[in-house]
């Protein structure tokens, strides 16, 4: 090969790295992030629409299969749906007098409670885009009033946080990427605190910074504390106890938790308008 | 060029449309690097990193990961491939599955490294196991149909394509 195109290559080569690092510092320094953030939402608004196409044109061939395929399950599932629905119409009868209740003393209290702040319903256009991150795409952004740092609840409980806003679409930060920390509490009288970790899309969360035999349950509820201020509202359902045991010496209970949110559907969920107390 | 942006752009709507959807054990194939492994395994280095930066920074602009990673991964990816498979005999059945294989776990491997160095600690908190079988079978298996449009694409920039044989472009892929 003749020295002069293989320099030429090389040159090419470390151009293209350069600049390449140049982007990435551009992005992650927080004076120029916002120039690399408006690049991304220009082509978020572009590419979402042209997505939602191709979407629309091959979901009915597999939305056809997946109904030939899964029909007896699909028929099966419908059932559990309409007897849930019915128990939830009873229970929310119930909790109707309950829930005034809590609303007053929360507003004695100046805590905001989630069913007094404003939401944004949201429908989930992608999930897990990346094989590294848990997060999701919502159809909804800063044109909608979604913006970065809203929670996001679904059927359940806390699902995660806006961490980008674009024009109209908007990324969340799901609780079991390996980056979310959830500050929680729970027990009788919500006396404990502690943090809820994720470890990743395929892994467990655990509750971590619990004393050691602090008394827990299987099924225990975990909720947003709200305290230092935290980057959601408190009363959120977070996670439910799995395991959990103290082992010898550990300065810490080793606790692996649940999602009280059903994660594997999310086809619609509600942003919460709330920004953390400074 | 506009073949090869075509290229990107169809297979970054596949990934992202169909891919995805493909969950196994919480992960999905990648499509993207094995847009700079054929760019570089049919016109060399140069070529490979070339794709790989516009392939990586197309992909950026729609993934949650920091911005500029996937162009500075996949320009790496396609000068590396280009450069160790240069003295390959580009007629050989192995070399496309095995480049696939190869490039495509090492630049996964890459990407999770350079990830939690920037700081997003989350990127090594995978599960790699399932991460390298799902994308390593899947990429052997979708080097062959990725390899042809990238072919289409090359030829129409007027390419020489160096390391193909006019025997090895009679043959289906």
């Amino acid at each position: 090969m003749p020295r002069s195109r293989r320099s030429r290559r090389t040159l090419t080569v470390i151009i293209l790295i350069v600049l390449s690092l140049s982007l990435i510092s551009l992005d992650q320094n927080t004076r120029t992030h916002s120039l690399t953030s408006g690049v991304k939402s220009v082509a978020n608004d572009v590419y979402a629409p042209l997505r939602q196409g191709v979407l629309d044109v091959i979901s009915p061939i597999g939305n056809f299969f997946a109904g030939a395929f899964n029909y007896g399950s699909v028929q099966a599932q419908n059932e559990r749906l309409e007897r849930t629905i019915g128990q939830l119409r009873a229970a929310q009868l119930e909790q109707g007098f309950e829930q005034n209740q809590l609303r007053e003393i929360t507003a004695l209290q100046n805590l905001p409670f989630l069913q007094s702040l404003p939401t944004v319903t949201a429908q989930t256009q992608d999930e897990y885009s990346s094989n590294f991150t848990a997060t999701i795409t919502l159809d909804k952004g800063r044109a909608d009033g979604v913006d970065v740092g809203y929670p996001v609840v679904g059927a359940g409980g806390l699902v995660g946080k806006v961490i980008q806003s674009f024009h109209h679409t908007s990324i969340v930060q799901l609780i079991t990427d390996g980056q979310s920390k959830v500050d929680v509490t729970f027990g009788n009288g919500n006396q404990f605190l502690g943090i809820v970790d994720g470890q990743g899309p395929s892994s467990s969360m655990t509750a971590d910074l619990v004393p050691p035999h602090t008394p827990l349950h299987k099924g225990d509820r975990m909720y947003t504390s709200g305290l230092n201020a935290a980057s959601f509202p408190p009363g959120i359902p977070v996670a439910t106890v799995r395991t959990f045991h103290t082992s010898a010496g550990a300065s810490q209970e080793t606790i692996e938790v649940d999602p009280a949110a059903n994660l594997s559907q999310l086809a619609y969920v509600d942003v919460v308008q709330w920004v953390p107390s400074t | 060029m506009l073949r090869v942006a075509l290229v990107i752009f169809i297979v970054l709507m596949v990934q992202q449309t169909v891919i995805v959807a493909l969950r196994i054990g919480g992960v999905h194939p990648d499509l993207l690097w094995l847009l700079p492994i054929t760019a570089a395994l049919l016109d060399g280095p140069e070529t490979g990193a070339i794709v790989g930066f516009w392939a990586g920074l197309t992909f950026d602009l729609v993934l949650p990961t920091p911005f500029g990673l996937s162009a500075l991964v996949g320009c790496v990816l396609g000068y590396a491939v280009g450069s160790l498979t240069k003295a390959a005999d580009p007629r050989a059945t192995w070399l496309k599955p095995v480049a696939a294989l190869a490039g495509s776990l090492a630049a996964d491997m890459l990407f999770a490294v350079l990830g939690a160095i920037l700081g997003q600690s989350q990127m090594v908190q995978i599960d790699f196991l399932a991460l390298f079988l799902v994308v390593g079978i899947s990429s052997v298996v979708l080097v062959l149909p990725v390899s042809r449009l990238m072919r289409w694409a090359l030829a129409g920039e007027g390419h020489r394509r160096s390391l193909v044989s006019a025997q090895a472009e009679s043959g289906i892929w």
